[in-house]
């Protein structure tokens, strides 16, 4: 929920403030939730992405003549090193908002809380198995690979023979997915998962008051201020 | 020749899986790496063809190091059957699929009919040559994979969980197909839960525990009473028939023909 808050308000939300703000809140949950070590890898991700949006920005940014610097034939702008900044700022916040709820959030919590709120265990269903398939799949892709490579399949070589090398990597995965779905259905079936009746939750979400007031204020924040920015309350650059 | 010195493999989690391995493997041997999950018995074989590297230590295939070498390269030296035969097959028919591995080695028109009609026969789906690998049951495409291996021709066999999945035909298949190999010199290396299957088709048997090889021995020796609490420790149990000669005072009788032979003797 902070972490949906905070990407939207980065987003929708221009100038300086509302993307530091949003990398406050994301920085005090990081703090708080004591993930340190394991938030590194996403913050060095976003690095390539950052350098590109100064780079392009700050050169070619159209229309902008308050040229502050040059390399060579490449001048850099004012302008367009401000709309570089607020931009790398903005993804920066969006991207660590993203990566705090995927740190913190276990797929199995989210499923839980989702249908206690309402949704369909059909739908909270087909969002579990996606959230959950990818690791799987990924798992799997490496076995085939490894597999194929011991018959001798060249994944090193010229393109052309990585070419050819698609079709034994891809088929066994799309009919090992295949049939992956009719043994999920039955296993599915055999705990009952169709049963009409209201399902008893095992493990209660811990859900203290300063949490829940924190999660409507962030919320209410959000839409004010969505609200001012579209009814132009607020001014944009 | 595959030579093993002072192995280690530390997966990128930090899992030690291999801990300090030393095998020597002659050429022609028969040997089986039994040990509970987790122990490294399967990391230690895709060392053999280079699916996976060292992390220390050096495994020698005929002298040469495998680390220098692509797996590709080593595709042709080490055959590895993996577990599950659903990993590998993607051809519409059997004989494709079988032929896939012989192709890319370089085998072409009648050498590679051969190769894969041979192989084809050693595992006993001649007849299945023109059908879907889908078609097939479980234990046939386990099979399937098997013969898609051979047909490689490769001077060393791996064979991970062979004999899972197979009721009692097709665990003479797979034994079959050991003994052949063994009489044509090439060496069988299998990694199996199954003991039985281990005492009656292997000469040697290598037990690992966490990472290190624990016991090396012939199934008599590795399978004698005063090994059982070691066996224990890595959650191997030996085979019924050890137990039973056992009992019966008879010594160290891993397989069904050693106990029936030791229970004549003794009657005799």
């Amino acid at each position: 929920m902070i972490a949906l808050c905070t990407a939207a308000l980065a987003f929708v939300l221009r100038g300086w403030l509302a993307p530091l703000v949003a990398l406050a809140v994301v920085g005090a949950t990081v703090a708080g939730a004591r993930l340190g070590r394991s938030f590194v890898p996403f913050v060095l991700a976003t690095i390539p992405l950052l350098i590109s949006i100064v780079l392009i920005n700050s050169f070619l940014y159209p229309g902008a003549h308050d040229t502050v610097f040059t390399i060579g034939p490449f001048r850099a702008t004012g302008t367009g090193l401000t709309v570089a900044g607020q931009a790398s700022l903005r993804i920066l916040a969006f991207a660590l908002s993203v990566a705090v709820f995927a740190l913190t959030t276990p797929t199995d919590d989210l499923l839980a809380d989702l249908e206690q709120r309402g949704l369909g265990r059909r739908a909270s269903f087909v969002v579990g198995a996606a959230i959950q398939t990818i690791p799987r799949l990924a798992a799997r892709a490496g076995e085939i690979a490894d597999s194929q490579r011991a018959r001798g399949l060249d994944t090193q070589g010229s393109l052309w023979r990585r070419v050819r090398g698609i079709v034994p990597l891809a088929a066994p995965m799309i009919s090992g997915a295949l049939s992956e779905v009719e043994e999920r259905t039955m296993a599915l079936e055999a705990r009952a998962f169709s049963a009409p009746n209201r399902r008893a939750t095992i493990r209660p979400m811990p859900d203290t008051k300063l949490e829940r007031a924190l999660r409507w204020l962030l919320g209410l924040a959000t839409v004010v201020l969505i609200a001012a920015t579209v009814t132009g309350r607020l001014a944009l650059p | 020749m595959i030579e093993i010195h002072g192995l280690v493999h530390v997966y990128p989690d930090g899992t030690r899986a291999i801990d300090g391995v030393d095998l020597r493997v002659e050429d022609g041997e028969r040997i089986a790496i039994i040990g509970q999950n987790g122990s490294g018995k399967s990391t230690l074989v895709r060392h053999l063809n280079g699916l996976l590297r060292p992390t220390s230590g050096d495994v020698l295939i005929d002298g040469e190091s495998a680390a220098d070498q692509r797996v590709a390269a080593l595709a042709a030296k080490v055959g590895l059957v993996f577990q599950d035969p659903d990993r590998q097959i993607f051809a519409g028919r059997v004989q494709v699929e079988v032929g896939f591995g012989p192709r890319n080695l370089g085998l072409r028109g009648a050498a590679l009919d051969a190769s894969v009609a041979q192989a084809l026969a050693a595992v006993g789906l001649a007849s299945e040559a023109n059908r879907n690998p889908y078609d097939l049951g479980f234990s046939k495409r386990k099979l399937l994979a098997l013969a898609s291996i051979l047909a490689m021709g490769t001077p060393t066999v791996v064979l991970d969980e062979p004999t899972t999945g197979q009721d009692l035909r097709g665990v003479e298949r797979i034994q079959g197909v050991v003994a052949d190999l063994h009489a044509a010199g090439r060496t069988v290396i299998a990694v199996s839960h199954d003991m039985r299957f281990v005492a009656e088709t292997f000469a040697r048997v290598v037990v690992m525990e966490a990472g290190r090889v624990t016991l090396d021995g012939t199934p008599a020796e590795v399978f004698a009473a005063a090994n059982w609490e070691a066996l224990a420790r890595t959650y191997v149990e030996p085979p019924l028939a050890s137990r039973i000669g056992d009992r019966l005072g008879l010594g160290s009788t891993p397989t069904d023909g050693a106990l029936v032979g030791a229970l004549v003797a003794k009657g005799a």
